[in-house]
């Protein structure tokens, strides 16, 4: 809400008109301040002048030449705006005058006539940004006066962001009275003085649904519909708000000053005199004031006479029955509307307005009248007319003020501060809750809440008065301890997880949430895989982003893909975060399955080496020393690598990780087709790993004696078929050998033809003894034979 | 006679390879000092003590010598021996160190050129944000808890005292996902709040906790907004805690994170789930409060919404309010990260650029 310090103090006299230190009240009152504008008059020696005539141009056709008036009797002008004829009051820069900076204005010869002066558009003037046409003022400014005197310059503009739950503040007269509770002074509110009044209204208004709980209705005959007075239209442009007529600029100017919207009708355009509020029904439309036909539903509220409907109720009017120029007889509608209805109607049909702003707030139910009259005042006294005698007020079930105890003791359990109960008092009298000794105890008030904080509805909202007013800059602080905290052992896992991988070489990445059925289209993945189990997004935000991912490699390659595009030779990025797995008919209320996962990926080469020499090409043996890293550094358990054909993975290097016995995912390199879809060269590693598994508390380890004797080693070469991994070879060994071996490694491998070569280099070592040579020849004859019997490899060299 | 003869000779005999010694003891040092390689020096020790040398052969000799003699000059022997022995030691220290040297000056490189080196990744500074954050109030005696981020409107809304006509549940605020029936009531939670909402379920009083998570909403992507960020939230309840605290525990988070001569300011504001409800400014670190670019002029950041739990938030989640009471703040993450350390714009923590991630330290 945009507030003019001028207009403001109409309301309440300030003790300071400092802007930083008024900014700063309002946002200690809780209206936070989105920025400040000091306004000057952006010109000099401008004057107010009448048109006395206006003739063509002879030897132009775009402008016209106007005989003005300036307080010194008639004086010719060219000027090239059409929306003005004579007796039109404008401002005029006389000669001397200067517009903007230094815009000098002087007497000019156009096309053989001179002009003494320009007649001025609201922009010209830095008053606004109408350029179309110059300014048509109001017809009872005097002539010849300094135009800034009637403009209200300079001026302060604060544009305060009004919360949600304060409707009371959104208005002039509430905001002089936040003020006035800050200073402890008082403030004024217009009182509307109708004087004579013509007749008795005729009108019947029945209100046929609840939503609308007040309705009240007064109505001015013979009016003018004109220019609004300059002061007031300018009033209302520096709360951004267009000047129209004066008729709607009145309208909107009581919107502003007591925080009513109301409404104008041509009283002549109700049938029947006869106003229904009622649901619309369905397949009804509305034609609004924007010229738009609006479909219907019974959730809209409408305002109609018996024939049709003329308003959709607090968000915007109809275009049949709108105040139009040859309007005489204006109705005027002051309602209370139920607050979700407005948000809605306005939401639905993209109608947000000052008006719909201020009933989603909820607009106190006892200020129609007020407004009413007010409005009435300012038509008689702006258009013309005479106000109608009465008032149609329709309110079924009238607001009191409700009442609330409050304990003392309360006050201080929450804010931690000792206030007296007078102190209490005191500080919610200043927004004038009415306080009452009484409730349950002597240590209670009760307090009557005005109708317009709606808001303020418990006693912790009263206790948020009371800290508001009291200033938060005047508690004390204290920090709370008593806490029983501290990481637990899987928060901490997941940190050293995260180290290991940083020590690896992978940089940590984040990507996005979303996915997109085209990223698992690139992946190659069958309709079956669990990856396919995907949850769309009812709203996404773009077609990328309508899956919630179900895998991490996605984005991940989309960001190696970006830094290759980038310039990156090589790239190698970790990232840990959830995915998410629909499932048939879920149990309702229930969240779905949403796994953390660690995930890594990279191309190019890694590791330690010469910068000339990039390190080693990546490739599947990059994830598998980043497990072996990770199985070490994290004190995992017995784990598998199994040779398997992963989807979207290279058939021949991709493996299965198995955790105690589980699988807990995969690492390999990209399929070829998969890589070349997501626009990527060589080799690509991937891997994604259940986060769990690895993160989960092994609870606390023993320690295991080093053995004080030497340990002896022997190395053993069997040819076996290539489809036989080498890992079942050492796995077979490991076991065969008992409880001397203390390890056995793949020492070599490769290709013989149709068979391949393992080596295995088996290291024994007893924990009590020295080895003899036959613990030597009786392991070896364990390993050879078991190892043989069981993969059918044969020892070479035997 | 014969006895004078005697004594006579046994004196030469004595006298005669004790001056011989003295010689040897005398012009050793010199000898030694005088080998300028290990090579000198081992044809210096062989002169010697080798098996020519005068020591040799006086050791030889000492058994022709009168047994009453021989302690005497046998002392003597192993008494110059010990100490050329000292003396070659000496010097083959010193020309090792010489040599040694020599071999350094030819061993020298250029240690300015790049070489072989450790590449390590490095940490995400929203991780590095979020765990530091999450610290400090470990430090205070917090737990870190996370939650699901597909969520019940329940837990999202409901339960945090959000009305249903609220327009934050609105599809152009909220995202919404299709899972199971009604269709509105399963999204992406637009806050971390809905986990402290199930720790209380879990837990009963005392509750010191701290939330950092992804977060969702639907919003374009601009300078300052993704529509996926992160936020770190935190709960203290217990039967004592005042609107003092929150100020104080907020004090000492400001202080801890940008300075020691932070001081912060609570703005009066509204959340539906807190009551009184506030923003958290904390004075600029960059110009302490004169104003710069960094706080727009105004000399404070705004950081963080804040407020005491509204009793309706505490009885949707079975706490009774008349019994406890307690404090909630949260903050964004990519902001604090933006302040800190001036990041331009919020596309940089979800890009991945090894160029910005090379200088998240
Ligand atoms: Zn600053």
């Amino acid at each position: 809400m945009k507030v003019s310090l001028n207009w403001l103090s109409d309301y309440i006299d300030l003790p300071t008109s400092d802007p930083t230190e008024l900014s700063d009240i309002f946002a200690n009152l809780g209206h936070e301040v989105e920025g400040v504008e000091i306004l000057e008059p952006q010109f000099r020696d401008v004057v107010i002048g009448k048109v006395l005539t206006v003739q063509p141009h002879p030897n132009a056709d775009k402008v016209r030449l106007c005989s003005v008036d300036t307080g010194d009797g008639p004086t010719d002008i060219i000027c090239g705006a059409w929306n003005f004829e004579a007796g039109a009051t404008v401002p005029v820069a006389v000669p001397g005058a200067i517009l903007g900076e230094d815009f000098l204005i002087t007497q000019r010869d156009i096309r053989g006539v001179t002009s003494n002066g320009m007649i001025c558009s609201a922009k010209e003037l830095g008053l606004g940004e109408e350029a179309d046409g110059i300014m048509v003022l109001a017809e009872d400014l005097p002539i010849g006066t300094p135009f800034v005197d009637h403009i209200e310059l300079p001026d302060v503009v604060f544009d305060l962001a009004i919360t949600p739950n304060r409707p009371d503040a959104m208005s002039m007269v509430g905001l002089a009275r936040e003020l006035a509770a800050h200073f402890e002074i008082t403030y004024r509110v217009p009182s509307p003085v109708l004087g004579d009044t013509t007749g008795e209204m005729d009108l019947r208004v029945d209100i046929e649904d609840d939503r609308c709980r007040r309705f009240v209705a007064r109505e001015v005959r013979g009016v003018e519909v004109r220019p609004a007075p300059t002061w007031m239209s300018q009033r209302l442009v520096k709360a951004g708000v267009r000047s129209i007529s004066n008729i709607v600029d009145v309208s909107n100017y009581v919107m502003l000053e007591l925080g009513q919207p109301t409404h104008a009708f041509d009283r002549d355009k109700v049938a029947d005199g006869h106003i229904v509020v009622r649901a619309a029904t369905e397949g009804e439309t509305l034609v609004t004031l924007d010229g738009t036909e609006r479909q219907l539903t019974p959730e809209d509220l409408l305002v109609a006479d018996i024939e049709q409907a003329s308003s959709l109720a607090g968000t915007m009017g109809g275009l049949e029955s709108e105040v139009s120029d040859s309007t005489t007889n204006v109705l005027i509608e002051c309602a209370s509307w139920d607050p979700p209805t407005v948000m809605r109607m306005s939401r639905r049909h993209g109608l947000r307005s000052e008006a719909s702003a201020r009933f989603e707030r909820g607009v106190d139910p006892n200020l129609p009248p007020l407004a009413a009259d007010r409005m009435a005042e300012m038509i008689a006294a702006h258009a013309g007319g005479s106000i109608v005698g009465g008032m149609v007020d329709n309110y079924p079930e009238p607001v009191e003020p409700q009442v609330l105890s409050l304990a003392i003791s309360e006050v201080h359990r929450i804010l931690g501060i000792h206030l007296s109960r007078a102190e209490v008092a005191g500080l919610l009298a200043r927004l004038n809750f009415a306080v009452s000794p009484g409730g349950r105890g002597d240590d209670d008030i009760e307090v009557a809440v005005p109708t317009n904080r709606p808001d303020v509805t418990r006693p912790i909202d009263l206790i948020e008065e009371v800290a508001r007013l009291h200033g938060f800059d005047n508690f004390p602080s204290r920090v709370p301890t008593g806490g029983n905290g501290g990481l637990s052992a899987e928060q901490l896992r997941l940190r050293t997880l995260r180290w290991v991988a940083r020590g690896a070489g992978f940089s940590e990445a984040h990507t996005s949430t979303f996915s997109g059925h085209a990223d698992l289209a690139m992946l190659a993945l069958p309709a079956d895989d669990y990856r396919s189990r995907t949850i769309e997004v009812k709203n996404p935000l773009r077609d990328e982003e309508s899956i919630m991912r179900t895998t991490l490699i996605p984005g991940l390659l989309g960001s190696a893909r970006f830094n290759i595009a980038h310039g990156a030779d090589s790239v190698a990025l970790f990232e840990t975060g959830k995915v998410f797995f629909n499932q048939e008919s879920p149990e309702l209320g229930t969240v779905p399955d949403q796994p953390d996962v660690f995930s890594f990926v990279a191309v190019g080469s890694m590791g330690p080496g010469d910068v000339a020499e990039g390190g080693r090409p990546v490739d599947v043996f990059a994830g598998m020393a980043l497990w072996r890293s990770i199985v070490d550094q994290m004190g995992l358990g017995s784990y598998e690598i199994q040779q398997a054909e992963i989807p979207g993975l290279h058939p021949g290097r991709g493996a299965l990780i198995v955790l105690e016995g589980g699988p807990i995912g995969h690492i390999g390199e990209l399929h070829p087709a998969v890589a070349r879809a997501f626009d990527l060269d060589g080799r690509v590693l991937v891997g994604e790993l259940d986060l769990n598994p690895l993160v989960a508390d092994p609870g606390i380890w023993s320690f295991a004696e080093p053995s004080v004797f030497p340990s002896s080693e022997f190395d053993l070469s069997f040819d076996v078929a290539t489809t036989t991994p080498a890992a079942a070879l050492a796995a077979e060994a490991s076991k065969a050998g008992g409880e001397l071996v203390e390890s056995v490694e793949v020492f070599d491998e490769f290709l013989r033809g149709d068979s391949k070569a393992v080596g295995l280099r088996v290291r024994i070592r007893a924990s009590d003894r020295t080895l003899t040579a036959d613990d030597v020849a009786d392991v070896r004859t364990k390993v050879t034979g078991a190892v043989t019997a069981s993969t059918g490899a044969n020892l070479r060299g035997a | 006679m014969q006895l004078e003869i005697e004594a006579q000779r046994a004196a030469a005999n004595l006298s005669l390879p004790m001056d011989e010694l003295e010689q040897v003891a005398t012009s050793a040092p010199s000898l030694i000092g005088a080998a300028q390689s290990l090579e000198e020096l081992k044809a210096a020790e062989t002169e010697l003590l080798g098996k020519n040398s005068v020591i040799a052969q006086k050791r030889r000799g000492l058994g022709g010598l009168d047994p009453a003699d021989r302690p005497t000059v046998g002392a003597k022997i192993n008494e110059v021996f010990a100490a050329i022995q000292a003396t070659l030691n000496d010097r083959k220290r010193q020309l090792e160190i010489i040599e040694e040297n020599v071999l350094l000056v030819g061993d020298r490189v250029d240690v300015t050129v790049p070489h072989v080196r450790s590449r390590l990744g490095t940490q995400h500074i929203l991780t590095t944000v979020m765990d530091e954050v999450s610290d400090i109030f470990v430090s205070l005696g917090y737990q870190v808890a996370t939650g699901p981020e597909v969520e019940t409107a329940w837990y999202n809304f409901d339960a945090l005292n959000t009305p249903s006509s609220h327009p934050a549940r609105a599809e152009s605020d909220t995202l919404y996902v299709d899972f199971g029936d009604p269709a509105d009531e399963m999204l992406l939670r637009t806050q971390t709040s809905p986990v402290q909402a199930r720790y209380m379920q879990q837990h009963e009083p005392p509750v010191h906790v701290v939330v950092p998570g992804r977060v969702f909403r639907s919003d374009s992507l601009d300078a300052t907004h993704s529509p996926v960020f992160h936020q770190v939230e935190g709960l203290v309840v217990d039967t004592d805690i005042t609107f003092a605290d929150l100020k104080g525990t907020l004090e000492y988070f400001a202080r801890t994170f940008f300075g020691a001569d932070r001081v912060i300011k609570l703005i009066p504001h509204f959340f539906p789930f807190t009551e009184p409800s506030a923003e958290m400014h904390v004075s600029c670190f960059v110009c302490d409060g004169s104003g710069c670019r960094v706080c727009s002029n105004s000399g404070w950041i705004e950081l963080m919404g804040c407020g005491m739990v509204d009793p309706n938030v505490f009885e949707a989640v079975g706490y009774d309010p008349s019994k406890v009471s307690g404090f909630a703040f949260g903050m964004g993450v990519e902001r604090l990260a933006m302040v800190r350390h001036g990041i331009t714009h919020i596309k940089h923590f979800f890009e991945n650029d090894l160029r910005v991630l090379g200088q998240f330290v």
